[in-house]
């Protein structure tokens, strides 16, 4: 295993061999001339459409209408979600009966709330946020609610036992004991609510990167709908590895956790 | 999320099977339903009719004001050509279709054209 | 017992509690009356897109649709999974694609699937099994990785062929990621396909609502919400969790 500058490159190289791959299929694909340019356009094409774009600054607004959305979202519906969510598993009585309820509006999370947002709100950004809102909160409320309860109760006597108080055992049993699931609550929250935010701006609103994709298709703009999936994945690979690894990295150093799941 | 204390294999015939099993059932069961209840819901005179392969012209008595929704449906089996209260008029439905459409439960009643109705 | 009695009575507590203030709330709140409907709305529009047969249509569109993706996933998707996981080599190239494919979910493909196949059944179809697919092939390609070689190894020194080790050390291993990769896929499959029967607007659960919208018939979209979260709760809750949840009892789990 090389280090420094070497092995770096060397990792970055094998990272991006598969899609330098793809990139050659693609364009030997568009040369051979076997699909008309309005259903596959060269990688050339849509390049120069992506700097085009780049440059005039369309792009970047749509690129900060969405993650503006998943920011304000993540920042009011975690500490609301999670603060909640904590509150009602400290209630022997209620958390039962709350638990497959904030299950089943898990389940209904995101787009399904759609006609109904859009019937309170009309079409535009506060249906779409109101839909990422619902998806983080649910998700993150729900396993918020199933971790605190998983916590053994052998913890909170031992914290008894040795004369801590219940703001002790709030923060050092519960809590802590509680984040594993917290914090996969919070990434899929990321996946789910990303998903439902592209769908809801390509029905409801007019910004962000859902809509250009789906405005272009009615355009048959073929190149600016390619534009817009590379500049989603690309989003989102720069999400895992500036937001999500780090997160696993400090849980799994915290509390030995390995999960492999997205 | 509880953990069981039965054995895993208890579990699954328990919850995953019997589940699978009472869909299967209460499906077929609902499938025979339709499949027997469907020959009275077509008027006798199209009887002849429907023994010969031509297209037919019906009219489709429903229990209510059918909604964009039925006419889309019948559409996929012929033409539609009007609808008068809750009776919708289709041209061109082959038997097969017809005896289809007869499946429906909550078709009142599948008689010629000719007919008045209400 | 006494606690299975505090329980119950708080659910009868809660449950009386959401109906009373929703019927308050929707015959005094100062808004036009298709805001919110009242629980009794939602009830009647159930009988009646029964009694009209529209329901259980839009309902078996929904589900044949998933139940196809599921079915793909399962026998296309895990086999895929399974054999680019083997090698180290095939694994380590496939990892980053299959990440980057996964996380443009099938929806944002969607329109440029209306640019090739329109607004119709293959559009919903491809966007649906493309989004089931691939957290399927990628958990299965991780779920082979995740084997610890010390087991591999211990076969071979018994003499195992290749088969074996699949067999009984690979694949057993492999399952609970592959159980959870399916239930994730059909997570995310659930709602884009929803998505995609609003956008593409022919039939399904995801017409119904979006179409009721338009028409205002908020007790039909409400209506229409709490059938796609019963089914999906249904869904997993009868076949998706027990499958994972045997999985991991009986084969364990990296950890979790």
């Amino acid at each position: 295993m090389m280090h420094g500058w070497r092995g770096n490159l060397l990792a970055v190289g094998r990272g991006a061999a598969p899609f330098a791959l793809i990139l050659i299929a693609w364009a030997l694909v568009t040369r051979a001339n076997v699909l008309p340019a309005i259903f596959l356009p060269p990688p050339a094409d849509v390049a120069r459409t992506g700097w085009d774009m780049l440059k005039d600054g369309s792009l970047w607004t749509n690129i900060g209408a969405s993650v503006g959305r998943v920011l304000v979202s993540l920042v009011i519906s975690v500490p609301l979600a999670v603060g909640l969510g904590i509150f009602v598993g400290l209630r022997r009585r209620l958390s039962p009966v709350v638990e497959p309820i904030a299950g089943f509006f898990n389940s209904l999370s995101g787009i399904a709330w759609l006609p109904l947002a859009v019937t309170w709100f009309g079409l535009g950004w506060v249906s779409v946020t109101f839909i990422m809102f619902n998806t983080i909160f649910f998700l993150v409320f729900y396993n918020t609610l199933v971790g605190v309860r998983s916590v053994p109760r052998i913890f909170e006597h031992a914290v008894r036992t040795l004369g801590g108080s219940r703001r002790h055992i709030i923060f050092q049993v519960l809590i802590p004991g509680a984040m594993p699931n917290i914090v996969i609550g919070i990434r899929m929250s990321i996946g789910f609510g990303w998903r439902a935010l592209i769908a809801a701006e390509m029905i409801a609103t007019s910004t962000g990167l859902g809509f250009l994709i789906y405005n272009a298709s009615n355009f048959h703009q073929t190149d600016t709908i390619l534009v817009g999936i590379i500049t989603i994945g690309i989003l989102w690979l720069l999400t895992d590895r500036l937001v999500l690894q780090p997160i696993e990295r400090w849980t799994v150093e915290r509390w030995g956790l390995v999960s492999s799941s997205r | 999320m509880k953990a069981s204390a039965m054995p895993v294999v208890a579990v699954l015939r328990h919850r995953s099977v019997v589940f699978l099993l009472v869909v299967a059932v209460a499906w077929g069961g609902w499938e025979l339903f339709l499949v027997t209840t469907a020959p009275g819901r077509i008027d006798p005179a199209l009887q002849t009719a429907l023994r010969e392969r031509a297209p037919l012209a019906v009219a489709i008595t429903l229990r209510f004001a059918p909604e964009n929704f039925h006419i889309r449906l019948f559409q996929s089996y012929g033409v539609v050509s009007g609808v008068q209260g809750t009776t919708v008029l289709v041209n061109r439905v082959s038997a097969e279709d017809l005896r289809r459409i007869a499946r429906y439960y909550w078709v009142k009643r599948i008689s010629p054209q000719s007919e008045s109705v209400q | 017992m006494e606690r299975h009695w505090e329980i119950a009575s708080t659910w009868v507590l809660i449950l009386a509690a959401t109906i009373a203030a929703w019927s308050l709330g929707a015959a005094t709140l100062p808004v036009p009356d298709y805001f919110l409907p009242p629980p009794s709305a939602v009830l009647s529009a159930f009988l009646e897109l029964i009694a009209k047969g529209m329901l259980p249509i839009f309902i078996a569109e929904s589900l044949r649709r998933i139940v196809l993706a599921a079915f793909l996933g399962l026998f296309v998707g895990v086999p895929i999974g399974l054999l680019l996981g083997v090698s180290r080599a095939t694994a380590d190239f496939a990892y980053p694609v299959l990440n980057f494919f996964q996380s443009v979910s099938g929806i944002a493909w969607l329109p440029l699937m209306l640019i090739w196949f329109g607004f119709g059944e293959r559009t919903i179809l491809v966007a649906v099994n493309y989004t089931v697919l691939f957290p399927v092939i990628f958990n299965a390609l991780l779920g082979i990785r995740s084997v610890p070689q010390i087991y591999v190894n211990a076969l071979r020194t018994l003499g195992a062929s290749r088969w074996r080790i699949v067999r009984d050390v690979l694949l057993p291993g492999a399952l609970p990621n592959i159980a959870m990769g399916v239930r994730l896929g059909l997570a995310y499959g659930w709602r884009a396909l929803i998505a995609a029967e609003m956008l593409v607007g022919a039939n399904g659960l995801g017409f119904m609502i979006f179409n009721a919208q338009t028409f205002h018939l908020t007790s039909r979209i409400m209506l229409g919400m709490g059938i796609i979260g019963a089914l999906w709760v249904a869904l997993d809750y009868f076949l998706l969790r027990p499958l994972e949840e045997a999985t991991i009892a009986r084969w364990g789990m990296v950890q979790r």
